[in-house]
């Protein structure tokens, strides 16, 4: 697996759920593809130095959302449905990042109103300018 | 669930009238490395002390691998000074040897691929390294003998970054072979890394023993800001899920342990302006800690 992956221990997001959904996004965006092998625990964690059992942690609930599968002895390998996987993943993550836009905007006092008329330009400015590229 | 490789139960050592510990109970399991963090004087080095049979609590146990600490537990484990003891007229070579002939598990492979890993020529004496080069040459010999037991008492003090990048894998290394680590160290970032637990020391009392992420997870600060005077918000200090809550201006500033969401469902019922809640890392969870309750 390429070295694609960081954590920032700065951040106030659990190490855990940054690698998670890191890894997620590499297997959405096609950076991972199905049947290839996640490294070791050992040796994620030594390439990233971040704790053992935390990435233990991410595989087993990498597993239990069905992005990858583990066989004893073998080795974690992204699961070969994980082109429907990945869809859901993408979702997870833009949803994530939808829900973060709207609760940062509540947060500094915008009605619902101003909240939703500031989705719709930004929803006009991308799409826009995909269109004039 | 695995005996805890090192265990502290209500450990407390007093000189004279002073509490350096004050019944500390700490757990650490094989597999897992504990990160204790505390500001200077808060009972760090002698929680060491007693743990490995330098100093007698005053009450409470000490445990490593379920047995009182004898010569014989020495044989599995390693202890790194925050100052490194050597030998100073030996050479970093003979102080190999000396463990080559003390340890059953010494690997001297090992050592010298660690000897190369922090750049030390074996050759040269311990009275003329650096600070920095003697905690390397502790830290050789420590990894050298492939312990089931660490206790690192800051084992990157005096490193560079790089060498203190490598202090942590010989840790991660090491846990992933199912060794217990116990470190201390003031870089939280290094804790929030390396660590699957963390523990911190206040005036030799632990004030947080947890696993990180539950930490993290658990502690967050809800921020509200308020037109008009604050609402009075009854019952806000006692509920036990709140560390403390501050009152600036027109800003009520809660910090939970826990239920952050079902909290911040309560202050905002009283219809504040703004409303957020901020995650938090290890370092300002580490502040907030050392600093409660000053008052």
């Amino acid at each position: 697996m390429p070295a694609i992956f960081t954590v920032d221990p700065r951040s106030g997001v659990p190490l855990y759920l940054q690698l998670i959904e890191q890894i997620k996004r590499a297997v959405a965006l096609g950076m991972l593809g199905p049947g290839e092998q996640l490294p070791t625990v050992k040796a994620l964690a030594l390439e990233l130095t971040v704790n053992p059992n935390t990435v233990a942690r991410v595989y087993r609930e990498l597993e239990h959302d069905g992005v990858i599968e583990t066989s004893p002895g073998r080795g974690s390998f992204v699961r070969a449905d994980a082109a429907a996987e990945s869809g859901r993943a993408v979702n997870d993550i833009a949803w994530a990042a939808a829900q973060a836009a709207v609760r940062e905007a509540k947060s500094l006092g915008l009605s619902r109103e101003e909240t939703q008329d500031l989705l719709l330009r930004a929803l006009a400015h991308w799409y826009e300018t995909e269109k004039d590229a | 669930m695995n005996a805890p490789a090192i265990a502290l139960n209500g450990l407390t050592k007093r000189y004279g009238n002073f509490t350096a510990v004050d019944g500390v109970t700490l757990e650490v399991a094989p597999g897992s490395i504990c990160g204790l963090l505390g500001p200077n004087g808060a009972g760090k080095t002698t929680t060491f002390k007693c743990l490995l049979g330098f100093a007698r609590p005053t009450a409470g146990t000490v445990a490593i691998e379920g047995a009182p600490v004898t010569p014989a537990t020495f044989a599995a484990l390693a202890y790194v000074p925050e100052v490194a003891n050597l030998y100073e007229p030996f050479t970093i070579a003979e102080h190999l040897t000396l463990y080559r002939r003390s340890y059953a598990s010494y690997d001297e492979a090992r050592a010298r691929e660690l000897l190369t890993l922090f750049e030390l020529d074996p050759r040269r004496r311990a009275r003329k390294l650096s600070k920095g080069m003697r905690t390397a040459v502790a830290l050789t010999l420590a990894f050298s003998i492939r312990p089931r037991v660490l206790i690192l008492d800051e084992p990157a003090s005096g490193l560079d970054p790089i060498h203190q990048r490598h202090v942590l894998d010989l840790m991660i290394d090491a846990a992933t072979n199912g060794a217990a680590v116990l470190f201390s160290s003031h870089q939280v970032g290094q804790v929030e890394r390396a660590a699957d637990a963390v523990a911190i020391l206040k005036r030799g009392r632990l004030v947080v023993n947890s696993g990180i992420d539950e930490l993290k997870t658990g502690e967050k600060i809800i921020e509200a800001t308020f037109e008009g005077p604050l609402p009075e918000l009854r019952g806000l200090a006692d509920d036990p899920r709140i560390l403390r809550v501050e009152r600036v201006g027109s800003i009520l500033r809660a910090v939970t342990r826990e239920g952050s969401d079902e909290i911040a469902q309560r202050i905002f019922a009283e219809h504040p302006k703004s409303i957020r809640i901020i995650d938090l890392n290890l370092e300002e969870i580490f502040m907030n800690a050392v600093n409660e309750a000053v008052a």
